[in-house]
């Protein structure tokens, strides 16, 4: 399992176990997340405080989460990034594609 | 400063990573000391190092790779060999498939590889042997249309976007494969 999820206020908060995302567990992330958009899920929160670093792997894992949600009008925000992983996302441009907010409370205003 | 190297082996275990990228980094940390080693230029050799391991996970088609990190006066050279399979690229526009060596190269051969968000990654090779990659930013592509336009392969993009130069080359003799990435550390 690499997510842990909780339901509050009709979203889901999906936190990152690992702290390595990585091709480790980027296979597994994808099928968590794909899971909670089949099962319903509206907002996917995923936090990333545990969070330590970050490859392709679970970039491509996140891309095609959000490739599978958006179609079926569900939302996925990333929240809690450490700054190595915020400047890895925003390297490559990820920041134009991902919500991304400080933490849960922000992401919950954005939402409003 | 003096030309020093370290080369470690991996043997394209995954689990293996995490270590090899603390024993590269206290090697770049050593032999920078010197120089103006800021932490975002940390971050990005961090990545390319990261990168080029899951590359070798994932694509090389071989259990083993040497990984060889390079301190010369201001430059950092990260660079990873393995005799596996040599660099395979497709075309994003025509689908085609280009294998290295390419025989019979006259002149330039430019294509781009894939776009992801507003950077589209592109290949110029101007040798059979060797492919250097760079990056071309494309203006005006918002959400949604970002994310249908946007691959979900990042490596060879986060390995050209951190380094200064980052490149590939093919020695026929020794079937050795070689992707490079150079770090100026006075840009730094």
């Amino acid at each position: 399992m690499v997510l842990q999820v909780k339901e509050t206020d009709n979203v889901t908060q999906a936190t990152i176990l690992p702290q390595e995302a990585s091709l480790a567990n980027a296979e597994m992330f994808k099928e968590e997340m794909i899971t909670l958009v089949a099962n319903g899920a509206k907002l996917i929160v995923v936090s990333f405080e545990n969070v330590n670093y970050i490859d392709s792997s679970f970039l491509g894992s996140l891309v095609v989460a959000l490739k599978y949600a958006m179609p079926r009008n569900v939302d996925i925000y990333l929240v809690s990034l450490k700054p190595d992983v915020k400047n890895l996302l925003t390297l490559i441009r990820m920041d134009k594609v991902f919500k991304i907010f400080n933490d849960f409370g922000e992401a919950m205003e954005a939402s409003k | 400063m003096e030309q020093d190297r370290i080369r470690i082996h991996f043997t394209s275990n995954r689990e293996e990573i995490p270590g090899i990228i603390n024993t590269c980094l206290e090697h770049v940390v050593q032999r920078t000391k010197t120089s103006p080693s800021s932490p975002d230029t940390f971050s990005k050799v961090k990545w390319v190092i990261t990168e080029l391991l899951t590359n070798a996970v994932k694509h090389s088609g071989t259990g083993y790779c040497t990984l060889i990190i390079k301190v010369d006066n201001d430059t950092l050279t990260i660079e990873k060999q393995d005799e596996g399979n040599p660099l395979s690229l497709r075309e994003q526009a025509t689908g085609n498939v280009f294998r290295w060596p390419i025989e019979s190269l006259s002149g330039k051969l430019e294509f781009q590889i894939y776009h992801n968000g507003i950077d589209s990654l592109f290949v110029t090779s101007e040798h059979s042997n060797c492919a250097k990659f760079h990056i071309e930013e494309l203006e005006g592509v918002e959400m949604p249309g970002l994310l249908i336009d946007t691959s979900e392969h990042f490596g060879l993009l986060i390995m050209t976007k951190a380094s200064d130069e980052f490149y590939y080359e093919y020695d026929p003799a020794t079937k050795v494969n070689r992707f490079v990435s150079l770090f100026n550390l006075k840009n730094h």
